[in-house]
């Protein structure tokens, strides 16, 4: 077997010396008793079992319904307890502080009053919800279900690299190739003891049930789901399965005298908890985007009147902003006097005079994001862009400064990819999944995203990113 | 009691899945005794191919039928087959069926949805010109038609007998004794009028090869023996009770699923529909076709088909 070693930044599997580190062993050694031939009948074996279960997500802006398969690679990723114990306190206290800014930015605004972020940046955000000013959503929980991305520096320790907050996508990666790897290379699973994923939907349904309004009459969970070309709606049928609770498209919907409802065959039946994988804007034509026809009519009002819970609660979005995010550590030391325990990336905020001059100048050495969007669109990569692309970016940038944010770019650790018969290094990062119900659980495991093309940075599915199977592991007997 | 629009999706997923198997099938029976009788009689062959085309509508108008024979077939066949424009052709079938499983994956088991993707996915793997090959041809078409089978035995043997079965077999149901009727209508005239003497072996094909089209001659045998006399044939077709591609064996399915479906206390219209043309089918129609009125009365039966389907999209999808 051939291994090729990362020439930059972390490498996940191999030390500075080149030895396997020690929970890495194991594995390469059964990988080494394969043949080359072997390892390509698995592999081969692995992408049918993909396209056959119909386990894919829909790319857009190329033709019409096009279904891809998120290509997955076998090789899996391994946390040892350790670091895992640092990751999980970590994102329980993150999720802590996002939950608290929230419950505070729509009704006290505690934090904007005594500046430990600036008022305007959150108010002017898009995601901010004027709407839902004075509104606490059931037991006051915003963020039910968040992945939040993570990635490691030169040295190895995880950084937190934003949180997402709305509708976070990709646990049924985590499962389902959990699954086949089980099926492809079950030898790997002898040697370690890996924590179990699949109780993930029991626990999000228990998340769910926690905020339904009617708890004594067996309340009613769905999952809203824009329709079948969304790009994950794979996903959305995969859990509504898992969970064994409809799935819903809006038009399934509908409102009636303060309630919600789904129209069946004979009748319609009240709906108690919408797990949303639709937007803000697109939820209730009525309150927010009006030509949205995926969402419900008058859906906004039941919710304010306590009689339906949405999941996540609508206006979350604002607090995964990338502008907010610089704000983090700030927040996490008002709201819980404790310092960060997962470090972030340091950001510059374009809002700023004194940043954006930094930005401006130092261009080619940053990566620029602009503060709303998300699966990697409307980036530009300073240190790869040529000088016409990185002016034509500051210009963009120029004519509104608040709705960018730079960072400089990490290296982002590699991990060994199987690719045309050798192992090479290719970058990774995390989206642990992390659940608010009744108390705050982290999934032990992850989606491990990966840059299948050589030397990129891009992680996203939509961009020629990949995904790996992610191994949290128990700790051993003394 | 499931979602309106999943109840569609299941009804259309059956429809489809079962227009799937009717296509395929057909298309390899017409492709037989078309071979078979080319050098015999050139113009029965294109008669069996216009009627293909009319019993499955979905060829371009403004493209009129080739003139030569072989033409015809080929334009027929591969149409038919992949062509993802013709609404009738298998590829399209087994696409919407696949569409309307996706849009209904939760209420599927993992079987039934992999077994209809693996067939769709095969299928996809072939065009115009691999398939131009009569062989290969054959092959495509043997193996969509087994994985055709297996969904539906997936759905048969794994799927809970819950209302959204109903809807997928209602729809499977429906779509079977619709197309029987059509092809009958369709068959019929020219069945009828045909004088025997003339070829007593091409005319027994004729009647053999409907039979193998609505994959009942094994069935006619079990009642009639080897002897093919065109009144018990169609007899047969119409009325016997224990086939399943009979129109009263399908018109008494849709009755009942339709009466499981609907509560008791309401009784609806397309339950009342059904309910009054299975009566007539079990009761009434020998003496119908005894008079000579059988065309009018297939007539009578398409209608009220239709008239079902309207009454089912109605009340219960909610289109």
């Amino acid at each position: 077997m051939n291994w090729a070693r990362a020439t930059s930044g972390y490498d996940e599997i191999f030390d500075s010396e080149g030895r396997p580190r020690p929970h890495y062993a194991p594995l390469i050694s059964i990988l080494e008793s394969f043949t080359k031939e072997d390892v390509e009948r698995r592999e081969r074996l692995q992408k049918l079992a993909l396209l056959n279960q119909g386990i894919t997500f829909t790319v857009y802006g190329e033709k019409e319904g096009l279904e891809r398969i998120f290509p997955f690679d076998f090789v899996p990723r391994i946390i040892p307890p350790a670091e895992w114990k640092t990751i999980q306190d970590g994102l329980v206290q993150r999720i802590t502080t996002l939950n608290l800014f929230l419950l505070d930015v729509y009704q006290e605004q505690r934090c904007l009053k005594d500046r430990v972020i600036p008022p305007e940046l959150v108010l002017s955000r898009t995601e901010y919800k004027r709407e839902l000013l004075g509104l606490t959503p059931p037991k006051k929980v915003f963020t039910h279900v968040v992945g939040t991305d993570l990635i490691r520096g030169e040295s190895g320790e995880y950084l937190v690299l934003e949180d997402n907050c709305r509708c976070p996508s990709g646990v049924s990666y985590v499962l389902e190739n959990r699954t086949l790897l089980n099926r492809v290379f079950p030898e790997f699973f002898a040697s370690y003891p890996v924590r179990p994923v699949k109780e993930y939907p029991t626990l999000l349904l228990d998340t769910l049930l926690f905020v339904a309004p009617r708890p004594s009459q067996s309340p009613v969970v769905v999952v809203l789901s824009p329709g079948i070309h969304n790009s994950a709606y794979f996903e959305h049928s995969f859990l509504a399965r898992e969970m064994g609770v409809p799935l819903v498209e809006g038009r399934d919907l509908l409102v009636e005298g303060n309630h919600v409802f789904m129209r069946r065959t004979h009748g319609k039946r009240q709906v108690d908890v919408i797990y949303r994988r639709i937007d803000d804007d697109f939820l209730d034509p009525l309150t927010f985007q009006r030509d949205s026809l995926l969402g419900v009519p008058g859906l906004i009002n039941v919710y304010r009147e306590g009689n339906v819970a949405l999941a996540n609660a609508p206006g979350a979005g604002v607090a995964d902003d990338k502008s907010v995010y610089a704000f983090m550590p700030s927040l996490i030391k008002y709201y819980l006097g404790e310092d960060a325990l997962l470090p972030q990336v340091p950001t510059y905020l374009g809002f700023r005079k004194d940043d954006f001059k930094y930005i401006s100048e130092h261009l080619d050495q940053l990566v620029v994001k602009t503060t709303g969007d998300a699966g990697g669109y409307g980036m530009l990569m300073g240190p790869f862009a040529s000088a016409r692309e990185r002016e034509a970016h500051l210009a963009a940038m120029r004519k509104n400064p608040g709705n960018y944010i730079a960072q400089p770019l990490v290296q982002l650790s590699t991990h060994p990819t199987h690719i045309e018969g050798k192992f090479e290094p290719r970058r990774v990062d995390l989206r642990p999944f992390i659940l608010y119900g009744d108390r705050i659980r982290v999934l032990p495991g992850g989606l491990t995203r990966v840059a299948l093309r050589e030397g990129s940075y891009v992680v996203n599915s939509s961009q020629g990113g990949g995904s790996k199977d992610t191994w949290v592991l128990a700790p051993r007997e003394p | 009691m499931i979602l309106s629009r999943v109840a569609d999706g299941l009804y259309w997923m059956g429809r489809y899945l079962e227009r799937a198997e009717n296509t395929t099938r057909l298309l390899l029976v017409t492709e037989e005794l078309s071979t078979e009788v080319l050098g015999l009689d050139e113009h029965l062959a294109r008669c069996e191919w216009d009627d293909l085309r009319a019993i499955f509508p979905g060829f371009s108008e403004d493209e009129p039928p080739a003139r030569h024979l072989a033409g015809l077939a080929a334009v027929t066949l591969l149409g038919l087959a992949i062509d993802p424009e013709n609404r009738y052709s298998v590829f399209y079938s087994l696409k919407k069926a696949r569409d309307n499983a996706r849009s209904v994956r939760e209420a599927l088991t993992l079987e039934c949805f992999i077994n209809l993707n693996e067939t769709y996915r095969e299928l996809e793997g072939y065009n115009r010109r691999r398939l131009s090959d009569p062989a290969t041809f054959r092959t495509a078409m043997q193996v969509a038609h087994r994985g055709i089978l297996s969904a539906v035995g997936a759905i048969e043997h794994t799927l809970t007998r819950d209302a959204g079965w109903l809807f997928l077999k209602l729809g499977e149901s429906f779509e079977r004794v619709f197309r029987t009727s059509v092809i009958l209508r369709i068959k019929l005239p020219a069945l009828v009028a045909t004088e025997p003497k003339i070829d007593l072996p091409l005319f027994y094909s004729q009647w053999r090869s409907l039979l193998r089209g609505l994959s009942s001659l094994e069935n006619y045998r079990k009642v009639f023996g080897a002897r093919l006399e065109p009144i018990d044939v169609l007899q047969f077709l119409l009325f016997d009770a224990q086939t399943p591609r009979s129109v009263r064996y399908g018109v008494t399915a849709v009755k009942e699923y339709l009466d499981r479906i609907s509560s008791a206390s309401d009784l609806s219209q397309s339950v009342r529909i059904v309910g009054k043309l299975a009566a007539e089918l079990s009761y009434q129609g020998h003496d119908l076709i005894r008079e000579g009125q059988s065309l009018s009365f297939l007539d009578h039966v398409l209608v009220e088909l239709g008239r079902t389907h309207d009454a089912v999209s109605t009340v219960y999808f909610g289109t």
